[in-house]
């Protein structure tokens, strides 16, 4: 699998705890939140089992004859129980979407700050997004396994101690059943969630392949007549994965059915001790009350074993998540000195690998680019040329040699100032979900309306864009303005244009255009970045560009090409 | 909007009556345990009134048997729940085959002209992920949805037949229920549906963030990105809590139906049993406690399927969602029209192609691609096809291929109507290579075999050779066993070109189709693929649409549609234009 390259093995050689910890972490700040949702969870546990135990002791008290719980009790606890799970709900949601939110944060920051920014960059959008679901599946941890877990703490005590004065060994039999109703069965059904969520994942997977190769491979499909070969071998990966899923379902139903014996166990026990049956006896009035507490107590940890079976899986997504960004990809320095005001660019003897074991990209290239001037680098694809503008926007760092930038080191620049004078395109780059004057911002966050509208129109896209019935504010992406790849491909150059960075990284910038579209976009690109350093990525010319100089990498190096 | 929300109900509708058949073990289970709770309520009711106030009448039973009882009524219970579980799965895992069976065989049936409207990563999300979220549906709403009725029906039945007072106050209070949910609920359901919506959105937001982070790093805009993230959240969980505070107010309202009906069960009998015990008669007073232990413990287990159904509700607006998502898919009813059995002619070198008069326009307000289109191409000739994008030379090879259909005119191959041909005659007269292959996960022998599954390892190796395979495959790690495709190893756009010309050899069909076969190669590569590919094209009639460096790779007539469309709207009968006419 892909992910085992990115993140699969320090994830799974990780103990499952220390990750989910790690989590618990982020969310020091909410903590008095946290636990106000937790406390009130409580009391509303409490309110419950106090109103169950009133019911029961009134009942038995008024038939033997003693003393009477109050329907004061009874009422108030009564109310108490609503009013406090109502505010319980609200206060432990609002606590859990800021910990949601901080979370997702935090990921993305990290991803931003981290080497996986490398990784966004060599177009791993899957991973990222399998990532993201990751990153969702934390959700439950609160709400579904903190809340209800910091609940069964409680109870221990406190049927204990409940049941302690009346008979000793009746408090240790029913306490011994709830840790392992409680506790121990959930801890079983996390181990084996554990391994059962890392098997069904991975079917999972197996069936979302076969069924992105059945719909990518649609033509194909069509044109050799295979549809039934491919849906019988659809329908077999999702047979595995249900077949997976059954397993699951029967481990957990068997857990849960024996969680609820060792309820059941510690009810007859108190029945038993009311009739003197091998245990007790107890008095009767007291014993009732205390049935019913019992049956409060366990009934609250009956969800346990299902969320024990979820933390399984939320410690493996866990895992992956904070594994993001420690593992991946060569480091990069983390300059301090702004970057120079002049725009030469020069390789000295840059080697560079992205991974240890992986072959080098480059080895020894030297490579000059002066301020102004319009290059073109060539080369088949996989031969490093992306790896080039990552090399320059700081996402990677050579691992001998230096790139010198108006005469300084890269390494000693903080990249956020680099990266200001550098303006990126390529087919990665990304148009996002949102208006196309959002869109546009980016590139240029105080850029005026008339800017946007000059650079639109200097990408050639700004007759389109006025055609759309929302102008600027039209949305792209999914469920908006559907534009062709080419026009995407325009607003994104636009966007390109609106920085007022002095060197353009054009990489395969009309990758996905016909030749016709490609050539009027490559023509375009002269007439509007005149005066700029241009460095153009392409595995071949379409003959209209006018460069200055041609490279063609070969073999780690450049080699001059004629132009 | 609302012929949607039509839509959407009538699928709920559809799939609720076909989930219910497979739902039945589960209400089974469900209202046996109910049966079994009741039962259980008695004994413990009967115990502890025994351990109160001693034996009732004579025909109680033993202290012994009433524990034996209790515990052979909590194993059948746990046995009951266990199974109930299974079968709720079974159910949710049921439907989910059928249903990913039924999309996969819809995508299947609306083939290649699905992916002009449909992103194929949202129709895997489709056929993968909204399926496996609409597990809830089937194995959680829908048996809740029956026994939330049914079970407290059942267990007020039986309260009612030991106490009828109390019996009436746990139906009072349960009817109060849905009359609380009417209330709140209203406003709970449109709440839960919007925070279902607000949150899918903001999941969409932030996976969109994380696929472009590149750019927005690259941008220097991490921080503005990650401030505006936080700011959507905690708008987000504003805007929920204004919902979720009334939303929470309806399940309050089971909580306090059931408070309710405790406090006032306690109260009535608490009342009649203290008269009783004042009396002195000792058996009347044991028989009223055991009556009303049972009937105050029969009260959880009277509002547990309440409490289910309103923890199942989320599971239903999942299923909202899918509904309008799979209502989009083409539908199942294969056109069965015409007795699809002429057979083409085939000649020594290829089969012959003859547009006549075709017409036909993708989107009916774009205008047509082209209009009266006719030319012919005989057995063993090569036919280039060129013009502007746009023009139609995708749209031509498409019509070949079967993926669409002519709006008018006729398309023959081997002098007969590609409309009266079976689907497999067709896909058998055709090989076609288009601008990327695609490359299965799977092994590169499987890839290429996918041509022809049953090809013996003599033909395999011949079209390894022919198409040059060989000479990079022994290169690889693991040779024809390497996995390619999704997570495997990756080859170059020319050494996918090659697995497709492989997969041609092996089909060995009489027309070829090559469209843009080389549009994402460097010219070098580009060079040896046409070289390849003009050996394939002997002894075949070929069709391909190109740019211009293909235009000089073979030599044959060229169609430039991009001229006639310009110059002669609506042309007759079009000769192929002779080479050295057409202007790249």
């Amino acid at each position: 699998m892909s992910d085992r390259s990115l993140s699969g093995r320090a994830a799974e050689d990780r103990d499952g705890l220390v990750p989910v910890l790690c989590i618990m972490g982020l969310w020091k700040r909410r903590a008095p939140r946290l636990a106000a949702g937790a406390v009130l969870s409580l009391l509303a546990l409490l309110a419950g089992l106090v109103l169950m135990r009133g019911a029961g002791a009134r009942m038995a008290g008024l038939a033997f004859g003693g003393a009477v719980a109050g329907l004061v009790v009874l009422r108030a606890s009564g109310v108490a129980r609503v009013v406090l799970r109502y505010v319980e709900r609200l206060v432990t949601h609002d606590a859990m979407f800021r910990a949601l939110a901080d979370i997702r944060v935090w990921f993305f920051r990290r991803l931003a700050g981290g080497a996986a920014a490398g990784l966004g960059f060599r177009r791993a959008g899957d991973l990222l997004s399998r990532l993201v679901s990751d990153v969702e599946a934390l959700d439950g941890l609160y709400l579904r396994i903190m809340v209800p877990l910091a609940g069964a703490c409680l109870v221990l005590p406190f049927l204990v101690l409940a049941i302690g004065p009346v008979d000793p060994v009746l408090a240790v039999l029913v306490g011994g059943l709830f840790v392992v109703g409680a506790f121990v069965l959930p801890l079983a059904a996390a181990l084996m969630g554990r391994r059962e969520a890392a098997i069904l994942t991975h079917r999972l997977a197996d069936l979302r392949i076969g069924v992105l190769d059945l719909v990518t491979g649609l033509r194909e499909i069509r044109a050799f007549g295979a549809e039934g070969r491919m849906l019988s071998h659809a329908r077999a990966r999702d047979a595995a994965l249900l077949r997976g899923q059954a397993r699951q379902a029967r481990l957990l139903a068997v857990m849960g059915g024996v969680s609820y014996l060792c309820g059941q166990a510690a009810v007859l026990a108190v029945l038993a001790a009311i009739l003197g049956v091998g245990l007790g006896p107890i008095p009767a009035a007291r014993g009732v009350g205390l049935l019913f507490l019992v049956i409060a107590g366990f009934e609250s940890a009956g969800g346990l074993t299902r969320a024990g079976a979820l933390a399984g899986g939320i410690s493996r997504a866990a895992a992956r998540v904070v594994a993001v960004g420690e593992s991946d990809g060569p480091a990069v320095s983390v300059g301090t000195r702004p970057a120079p005001v002049g725009t030469d660019i020069r390789f000295e003897q840059v080697s560079f690998r992205w991974q240890a074991d992986r072959a080098a990209v480059f080895d020894g290239l030297n490579l000059e680019i002066r301020q102004g001037a319009r290059v073109a680098i060539l080369g088949p694809s996989g031969i490093g040329k992306s790896s080039l503008a990552a090399l320059l926007l700081k996402v990677a760092s050579p691992s001998s040699g230096r790139i010198m930038l108006g005469g300084e080191d890269l390494a000693t620049l903080e990249s956020g100032s680099v990266r200001q004078r550098m303006a990126w395109l390529s087919q990665a780059t990304h148009l996002f979900a949102d208006t196309i004057r959002a869109n546009l911002l980016l590139g240029r966050p105080d850029a005026t309306e008339a800017d946007l509208w000059t650079a639109l129109d200097r990408a050639q896209v700004g007759d389109v864009v006025r055609a759309l019935p929302e102008g600027l504010d039209a949305w792209l992406g999914e469920g908006g303005a559907s534009l062709s790849g080419g026009q995407g491909r325009r607003i994104a150059l636009a966007r390109t244009l609106l920085s007022d960075a002095p060197i353009l990284i054009l990489d395969e910038p009309a990758t996905g255009l016909d030749a016709e579209t490609e050539r009027e976009f490559l023509t375009t690109l002269y007439d509007v970045t005149a005066g700029r350093t241009v460095i153009l990525i392409a595995h071949r010319l379409v003959g209209v560009e006018k460069l200055d100089r041609v490279w063609r990498l070969s073999d780690g190096k450049a080699v001059a090409a004629a132009v | 909007m609302s012929g949607d929300k039509m839509v959407m109900r009538a699928w709920t509708r559809a799939q609720s009556r076909l989930g219910r058949r497979q739902a039945m073990p589960v209400m089974g289970c469900g209202m046996l345990a109910g049966l079994v709770a009741v039962g259980q309520a008695w004994c413990v009711a009967s115990i502890l009134a025994r351990g109160l106030v001693g034996p009732g009448t004579a025909a109680w039973p033993g202290a012994g048997q009433l524990l034996a009882a209790l515990a052979g009524l909590a194993l059948l219970r746990a046995l009951l729940l266990a199974l109930g579980d299974v079968s709720a799965a079974r159910a949710g895992r049921g439907a989910r085959a059928r249903l990913r069976d039924e999309v996969l065989g819809a995508i299947l049936r609306g083939g290649p002209a699905l992916l002009r409207r449909r992103h194929s990563a949202e129709l895997t999300a489709l056929a993968v992920d909204r399926i496996e979220a609409l597990d809830g549906f089937f194995a959680r709403w829908i048996p809740a949805s029956v026994l939330w009725i049914a079970v407290p029906g059942l267990i007020a039945a039986l309260a009612a037949l030991m106490q009828p007072g109390a019996g009436l106050i746990m139906i009072v209070c349960g009817l109060a229920v849905p009359v609380g949910q009417a209330v709140f609920g209203i406003g709970a359901a449109v709440a839960s549906r919007n925070q279902f919506l607000a949150m899918t959105r903001l999941q969409a937001r932030f996976l969109d963030r994380v696929r472009g982070i590149a750019t927005i790093v690259l941008l220097n805009r991490a921080d503005d990105e990650a401030g505006r993230l936080a700011d959507a959240a905690d708008e987000l969980r504003r805007r929920t809590m204004k919902v979720l505070r009334v939303a929470f107010l309806s399940s309050a309202s089971i909580d306090c139906a059931m408070v309710v009906a405790l406090v006032l069960i306690v109260v009535r009998d608490g009342g009649m049993v203290q008269v009783l015990r004042h009396g002195g008669a000792s058996a009347a007073l044991a028989d009223a406690v055991a009556r009303s232990l049972f009937v105050l413990l029969l009260v959880p287990e009277f509002f547990a399927p309440l409490r289910a159904l309103a923890l199942a509700y989320q599971d239903r607006a999942h299923a909202s969602g899918a509904a309008s998502a799979m209502g989009d898919l083409p539908d199942g009813t294969v056109s069965a029209a015409t007795a699809r059995g002429a057979v083409p002619v085939l000649s020594e070198g290829g089969v012959s192609v003859a547009f006549e008069n075709v017409t036909f326009a993708w989107d009916a307000a774009r205008g047509p691609v082209f209009e009266a289109l006719s030319f012919t191409v005989p057995a063993g000739e090569i036919l280039t096809l060129v013009g502007p994008s746009g023009a139609g030379k995708s749209t031509i090879i498409e019509m070949l291929l079967g993926f669409i259909v002519p709006d008018s005119g006729r398309v023959l191959v081997g002098g007969v109507d590609l409309a009266t041909m079976a689907p497999a005659t067709q896909s058998g007269l055709i090989s076609w290579i288009g601008q990327k292959p695609v490359l299965f996960a799977g092994t590169l022998r499987e890839n290429i075999l996918f041509a022809r599954p049953d090809a013996d390892e003599d033909a395999l190796r011949a079209a390894l050779h022919a198409a040059a395979v060989d000479r990079f495959a022994a290169d690889l790690p693991e040779g024809l066993d390497t996995p390619i495709g999704e997570g495997g190893f990756g080859l170059s756009g020319g050494q996918a070109q090659r697995v497709a010309i492989a997969r041609a050899y092996l089909k060995d069909a009489p027309l070829l189709l090559l469209d843009e076969p080389t549009a994402h190669l460097d010219p070098e590569t580009e060079s040896e693929i046409f070289a390849s590919l003009r050996i394939l094209a002997r002894g075949r009639t070929v069709i391909l649409s190109s740019h211009a460096a293909g235009v000089r790779a073979f030599a044959g007539p060229c169609l430039d549609l991009g001229k006639m469309r310009c110059s002669q709207p609506g042309a007759g009968l079009m000769a192929p234009v002779e080479e050295g006419h057409v202007h790249v």
